[in-house]
């Protein structure tokens, strides 16, 4: 640890994978554009797309790619920090007993090697929204607000319910302490 | 009262007495390896013992043995910081700041409140009561954060 927050640091992480739970729902069940289903294509259409011939909304073809690879890169830094202890043995992720004390160490290890890959993700991710921005595109505000403006042959977005966003955050939580609480049975 | 002061303050000045004998060379170097080693497996026995605390129903054996590890190291302890010793000779997790004048009293207080926390936490485990052994061993993690937070400082391995 950098400082000595690392009950804060324990619980962002936990923040973080409530998000990330919630974001694998919405991307089930949310808005015609949040859904996996409709966003993530082959490397053709990343073709199409990088020669101007794609007129979806959403994420296009190529930020599926960046989606995609975020969510798993954090994915794979939660799943580091849940079985992670530090150094002194003194904090433990809430899943630290399913491994072995070797593993847990390793993992702490890894875990602060992939924080740079995060970071190099979080470069590359705002200098992609300033070069849109650059070049005309607002990509965060359709992104928050849902509105954008559309050519008339363009399909708009379904929206979400607002019941299913509530339903998958509850589910977030819920797995979220489930595992807070050790992930019982399997971690006793 | 003002007997037990001078006997706790006498006892701090010896284990700070213990501390400032400055080395060099190859005993520097191995006093500095023999203070990771020792470092490290007391770490690993902390671990040890946190896995048998977090569970239901600790392993005694395994509460004994790694307290009986932990507090045989910790009298080694008392020569693993001796002047010479520090960022300036090789890599370490030890902060310069140990060796200020002004934190010798400190740092020497520390380290002797870790060694008895790790006195207690044997006889305890010895003892065979693992909720009194869970105190004691709560107790010590508190005696390894304290020098730690203000003494140690990141390693990457």
């Amino acid at each position: 640890m950098h400082n000595h927050h690392t009950d804060w640091h324990i619980w962002s992480g936990c923040a973080i994978l409530t998000l990330l739970i919630f974001r694998l729902l919405w991307g089930l069940v949310g808005s015609s554009t949040a859904r996996f289903a409709n966003f993530v294509r082959g490397p053709r259409a990343i073709g199409d797309y990088l020669r101007g011939r794609w007129t979806g909304i959403g994420h296009n073809p190529l930020g599926a790619l960046s989606v995609i690879t975020i969510f798993l890169a954090l994915a794979i830094q939660v799943g580091l920090g849940l079985v992670a202890e530090d150094e002194d043995g003194l904090y433990t992720g809430p899943l630290y007993r399913l491994v072995s004390i070797d593993t847990s160490d390793r993992a702490r290890d890894f875990h602060e090697l992939w924080f740079n890959i995060i970071l190099g993700l979080i470069v590359l991710h705002v200098a992609a929204i300033i070069f849109y921005r650059l070049r005309g595109q607002h990509l965060t505000k359709p992104m928050i607000t849902g509105r954008a403006s559309l050519d008339p042959d363009v399909t708009p977005m379904r929206r979400g319910k607002w019941w299913a966003a509530l339903l998958c955050l509850a589910v977030g939580i819920g797995v979220t302490r489930w595992i807070i609480a050790g992930a019982p049975p399997f971690s006793s | 009262m003002r007997l037990v002061l001078f006997a706790i303050a006498s006892f701090a000045a010896l284990s700070a007495a213990a501390t400032t004998a400055a080395v060099s060379g190859p005993k520097a170097a191995q006093v500095m390896h023999d203070r990771h080693e020792g470092m490290e497996t007391i770490g690993k026995a902390f671990k040890a013992l946190h896995r048998e605390f977090d569970s239901a129903s600790p392993f005694a054996p395994t509460v004994k043995s790694s307290s009986g590890q932990i507090a045989s190291l910790s009298k080694q302890a008392s020569g693993w910081f001796p002047a010479g010793t520090g960022p300036e000779v090789a890599k370490t997790g030890a902060k310069p700041e140990i060796w200020l004048p002004q934190n010798k009293a400190d740092f020497a207080a520390k380290l002797s409140a870790f060694q008895k926390a790790s006195l207690a936490l044997n006889a305890a485990s010895v003892g065979g009561d693992m909720n009194a052994a869970k105190a004691r061993y709560a107790d010590l993690g508190g005696t390894c954060k304290a020098c730690h937070d203000k003494y140690r400082s990141e390693m990457h391995h």
